[in-house]
């Protein structure tokens, strides 16, 4: 063995026997304090590996690399076992630090407002954003109307039988508060060309008072015009919105029926949902569930209007929303709807 | 409208109507059938007997021992009635019948067995009261059943006729669509009556106007048999909710469900004389009618007079001096037609619908009223085997009741996109009645008299062809026209967004009747301030309650909070968007404003386990109206001017103004208003016109970089009288902390012992910041100097040590 390899050899067995007594007392450490004083100990400024590697540059110039190699190795062992130690000794004090911080997660959170849409605000935005998705724009008027554009040019003149269907508030002797939501169409038809998909929402009146009427109730009206519009395109208008609101599973049907200012005209019901379309005391036996009254409109409109009833054609539906409220949501008395009684709206 | 099966029967020739089969097809063509009820299936186990003998009850003198024949068998039977004799024919409820919902057994009645029940006309449901139990007529065949032999075997369908269709209003009409329906030949008495038609001249009938009454037929039927109608016809009119009355009665009332054309019998003895005129009313004559008032009537009322006065408000109703009554020997049977529009507006202002004006306003047709007399006589033929006279009076300008329309068959495909072949369409008018020949793909219908009022266009054709070849049959097709994009407005988005914001920081929507009475507008004090005093008036209103329409929703508002505290619900935050309206000038429609109305009371926050409670204040509210303003107005300036309202707290009152546009007033509510409405604590509220608020919104968002630079924040605490206003004290600190400032921030408001009284220590926090550079703290010292020194001059401010 030459004098280098002794010197290795030495050097080998005092860093070997260094790192036995670091493993062996690292394992009896119990915190971090202990830790502590074992990193002065073995990689502190006054430990064997530290002098040894600061002292390197006295060793002879053969030995120098391979005893800065191995002491730097074994540093970097006792460094790395201690982080992985401290990293353990952290983790139990973090543990026993938060162990001491817990709350009662049952206990009720800080309230926040706890508000709610009207109903009926629900039901017609819904209606809207299903209407909107087929291409429809909203458009408005006024609730209290004039007898022309409430009656007249929809094709019910003074004597008109259907007058007698629409028990009238009237505000003077051509003034009347709006029995429908139908108005909108003549007006927005005035001020519009075709191609036109318009849905109307709004308060519309009638003189009745009693369960299931109430003087004042909430209607949808729709109106498309434009070339070529068809039955057969009011009949898949009407299904896709149906599907939309009750669901695909309920089937549709529409029944011929009369209105002054379409024609054809017609009803739609959709299968009752509470029987399955067998009969309930719900749809009165029929197994259906009238929703909508709907439409071609009516030639002569256009006649009020400026349109050529040879060029362009539509169609127009109307809808109660507080009946559609009450067939999704089974209420059974019309006036709730306006009482506001916050235990009624909460529901929703 | 009700009718029965068996009646639309003897106009139909076929085999059997399956009632379930019927009453789909009736509404699938337009004829909604609302209900079936089948008749028959109630008296199931009620069978005719025949009363053998009787005797009294051993330990009752109330009650019989009663032997009766059903004629398998005989049955003991106890009865309570006194009303039968040997041989009567009664009404026998078999153990298993259900009367009156209780089913009948075989049990014993004081010791004697009953084998069944001898039943009343009300225990059959025939009438509201009965005295004893019902006896037959004699031909009723003994063990048959009891419906069948009194015409009870039937089906009733309740039908809605649509007002375009008085056609239908009838039992020959319904028969007609069922006709169609089905393809069975509608079989209607082919009566040759032109040879009867006035052949003399013993009465005479003279018609002022022929717009308002373009018909009048009658016929005198002299020494009328005095019986009673037969069970059968009663019980028909029953099952169509009319009531029977006498025979005369009866048989109007039968004939005119069955053809529609209502008819009116008058007691020809108490007539004046052998004249009947139709005219108008003279102004404020009157009548009494059948119903026992005195109807003041109008010139522009049409009435059937004699030479003498008014015996009846033509088209409506008869009148008392003329009815027929238990001692009638000669009637004068009316077969008019009256013009619907003038009837309408008559029964309109007397305030009176009779089953007759509810069909003449419809508008009938002038050709059913000399067939609908041979009806009658009929039927007084074959029920009392009557021969009646030969002269049929009729009083008829002829008018033109054909009317030609042209079909083009591609209008058809058209409208209901999808072709129909042009035979097919042919076929349909022809079942409908309507004559037709096919010519150049054009189809020349000729319109019938009873849907002459009906059908006048093409687009009428189209329609008939439609319901009947069957909606279901269209096709769905895709709208073309889908290819458009719809979306909400500004407007209405905007709308949309704040209802949602509000419901978000936890209010709830309320949605209220628009009307609003005189009495509520006078408790609110909402009467005496300008703005809100010209109130929209309803003519007609239900009640006083519902009388005016609302110039603003508070008093809505406030009903509900007051409603739901009554509940124990009494801590609320709630708002509306209504509408509310305004007088305009006369013949205007009156302005209508989009209002939105928010209302707190009761606690803003409960006690919770780690909360203190707090009650709603001014500031929550107006907390409210800052988040729905910065939503729109990120720079713009929202201030509360001080104005009084009546209805607020003379203290707690102002107009919200927004970048110097008056958007509405906010305030809390008069504790005179809380108490007078017994509301019983306090409520604040506010209104804002949503139409202004809206519109006035600009599009001031704009980019502008992200600080790079860190602000230096300063707190401000400054010692003030008491009054002094928080918005000057800010405004004049932005006066002096040069463009530099960029936030002030009030976080504290000091009252009490460590300074003079009538004073306040205000506390800002200032926020400056440069763009361009770091600011140094010197630079910040010199403002905030400047800015306490004009504090000082202007508010005799000081700063708090």
């Amino acid at each position: 063995m030459s004098k280098k390899e002794k010197n290795i050899d030495q050097l080998e067995k005092k860093i070997k026997t260094e790192l036995d007594n670091f493993t062996r007392e690292l394992e009896t450490v119990k915190n971090l304090i202990e830790l502590d004083k074992i990193r002065t100990k073995y990689i502190g400024k006054k430990s064997f590996l530290i002098k040894t590697l600061k002292n390197i540059g006295d060793l002879p110039d053969d030995i120098k690399p391979i005893a800065g190699k191995k002491s730097n190795t074994a540093r970097n062992k006792v460094e790395s076992d201690i982080l992985k130690k401290e990293k353990i000794f952290k983790n139990i004090e973090y543990e026993n630090k938060l162990r001491k911080e817990s709350i009662d997660l049952s206990l009720p959170g800080r309230s926040t407002g706890t508000g709610r849409k009207n109903i009926i605000s629900q039901v017609v935005e819904e209606i809207e954003e299903i209407f909107i998705g087929m291409g429809f724009e909203i458009a408005e008027g006024p609730e209290v109307e004039t007898d022309y554009y409430n009656f007249e040019a929809l094709n019910t003149p003074r004597g008109h039988p259907a007058r007698s269907l629409h028990d009238t508030f009237f505000i003077s002797k051509d003034i009347l508060m709006r029995t429908h939501t139908s108005p909108v169409q003549i007006r927005y038809m005035e001020s519009h060309k075709p191609p036109l998909l318009i849905i109307v929402p709004g308060k519309v009146y009638r003189r009745d008072y009693d369960v299931s009427h109430t003087p004042m109730f909430t209607q949808i009206e729709g109106l498309v015009i434009d070339k070529g519009i068809n039955f057969g395109n009011l009949k898949w208008t009407l299904e896709t919105f149906a599907h939309e609101i009750f669901g695909k599973d309920r089937k549709v049907r529409f029944r011929p029926h009369y209105f002054p200012f379409t024609e054809p005209s017609a009803e739609v019901d959709v299968s009752c949902n509470i029987c399955g379309g067998k009969g309930c005391r719900v749809c009165s036996g029929s197994g259906w569930l009238e929703i909508l009254g709907a439409g071609m409109v009516d030639p002569n409109l256009y006649s009020f209007v400026g349109y050529n009833p040879e060029e362009v054609s539509g169609f127009a539906f109307g809808m109660g929303i507080e009946r559609i409220c009450m067939l999704r949501y089974g209420i059974d008395d019309l006036r709730l709807f306006f009482e506001n009684d916050l235990r009624f709206i909460n529901q929703f | 409208m009700k009718v029965t099966l068996n009646w639309i029967g003897e106009f139909l020739n076929a085999e059997r109507l399956e009632p379930e089969n019927i009453a789909s097809a009736l509404t699938m063509s337009g004829t909604e059938v609302k209900k079936v009820e089948y008749i028959g299936d109630k008296y199931k186990d009620i069978v005719i007997g025949r009363v053998v003998d009787f005797s009294p009850h051993p330990d009752s003198s109330k009650l019989s021992l009663c032997e009766v024949d059903i004629g398998s068998s005989k049955l003991n039977i106890v009865c309570g009635a006194k009303n039968f004799k040997k041989e009567d024919r009664v009404a026998v409820a078999l153990p298993g019948a259900k009367i009156k919902n209780i089913i009948i057994r075989k049990n014993k009645i004081r010791g004697q067995i009953s084998e069944g029940m001898m039943c009343s006309e009300m225990e059959l449901g025939l009438s509201s009261e009965s005295e004893g139990i019902m006896i037959l007529d004699n031909n009723c065949k003994i063990g048959d059943s009891f419906s069948k032999s009194v015409g009870l075997d039937d089906v009733v369908l309740e039908l809605e006729i649509t007002p375009n269709r008085p056609d239908c209003l009838s039992v020959i009409g319904i028969a007609r669509e069922i006709s169609t329906l089905i393809g069975a030949e509608l079989i209607t008495g082919k009566y040759d009556f032109q040879k009867r038609l006035n052949i003399d001249s013993k009465f005479k009938i003279e018609i002022d106007d022929y717009n308002l009454c373009p018909r009048y037929s009658a016929k005198l039927f002299r020494n009328i048999p005095n019986i009673q109608s037969p069970q059968w016809l009663k019980n028909r009119l029953i099952l169509c909710d009319v009531r029977p009355v006498d025979l005369i009665v009866d048989l109007t009332n039968y004939v005119m469900l069955e053809t529609g054309q209502p008819l009116h019998a008058f007691d020809k003895d108490m007539l004046y004389s052998n004249k009947i005129i139709v005219r108008r009313a003279r102004k404020g004559e009157n009548i009494k009618t059948i119903d026992d008032s005195i109807r003041i009537l109008d010139d522009d009322a049409l009435v059937i007079a004699d030479e003498d006065k008014a015996v009846a408000i033509a088209g409506i109703m008869g009148g008392k001096d003329t009815e027929i009554s238990e001692n009638t020997k000669n009637v004068l049977l009316e077969s008019a037609n009256f013009y619907g529009p003038s009837i309408m507006r008559t029964s309109k202002k007397i305030g009176l619908r009779s089953e007759a004006s509810n069909r003449f306003e419809k508008k009938i047709d002038p050709m059913l009223t000399v067939f609908t007399i041979r009806r009658f006589e009929d039927l007084l033929e074959k029920v009392a085997n009557f021969k009646t006279e030969e002269c049929i009076y009729d009083n008829f300008k002829k008018v033109k009741r054909e009317r030609k329309i042209n079909l083009r068959v591609g209008k058809v495909g058209q409208v209901l996109g999808k072709d129909i072949d042009a035979g097919l369409i042919s076929g349909i008018l022809t079942n409908l009645k309507i004559s037709n020949r096919i010519k150049d793909n054009i189809i020349e219908a000729t319109v019938p008299s009873f849907r002459y009022e009906d059908l006048e266009r093409e687009i009428d054709l189209v329609e008939e062809v439609a319901r009947i070849y069957g909606y279901d049959r269209l096709d769905s097709i895709p709208t073309s026209a889908s290819n458009r994009r719809g979306k909400y407005s500004l407007y209405q988005k905007t709308i949309k967004d704040i209802r949602q914001a509000l419901c978000y920081i936890g209010l709830v929507e309320v949605i209220n009747y628009s009307f609003i009475s005189a009495e509520s507008l006078k408790k609110f004090k909402i009467n005496l301030e300008d703005g809100y005093k010209n109130n929209v008036e309803i003519l007609n209103p239900i009640n006083e309650d519902f009388k005016l329409l609302r110039p603003m929703l508070l008093p809505a508002l406030m009903k509900n909070i007051k409603d739901n505290i009554n509940h124990n619900i009494k801590d609320i935050g709630i708002f509306e968007i209504s509408k509310v309206f305004k007088k305009n000038s006369s013949g205007k429609l009156p302005f209508e404003i989009n209002m939105l109305g928010v209302m707190l009371t009761g606690k803003a926050a409960q006690k919770g386990w780690d909360e203190e409670e707090r009650a709603f204040d001014f500031y929550d509210l107006k907390g409210i109206l800052e988040f729905i303003c910065k939503r729109y107005y990120p720079y713009g300036s929202l201030r509360i001017k001080e104005r009084q309202y009546r209805f607020f707290h003379p203290r707690i009152s102002g107009i919200v103004n927004i970048e110097d546009l008056d958007v509405g007033i906010i305030g809390k509510i008069h504790p005179v208003i809380i108490e007078e409405t017994e509301t019983g604590q306090d409520a604040y509220y506010m209104e804002l016109d949503m139409d202004k608020f809206i519109n006035n919104i600009k599009e001031t968002k704009k980019y502008k970089f992200v600080p790079a630079f860190p602000s230096i924040d300063i707190d401000l605490a400054i010692v003030v009288d008491n009054k002094i206003k928080s918005e000057d004290i800010v405004n004049e600190i932005k006066e002096s902390g040069t463009e530099l400032l960029k936030k002030i921030r009030l976080f504290d408001i000091y009252r009490g012992e460590q300074i003079e009284k009538d004073k306040k220590s205000m506390a800002y926090s200032l926020s400056f910041r440069d763009d361009a550079r770091t600011l140094k703290d010197t630079e910040i010292e010199i403002i905030v100097n400047r800015i306490l020194e004009s504090l000082g001059r202007k508010f005799n401010a000081r700063i708090r040590e």
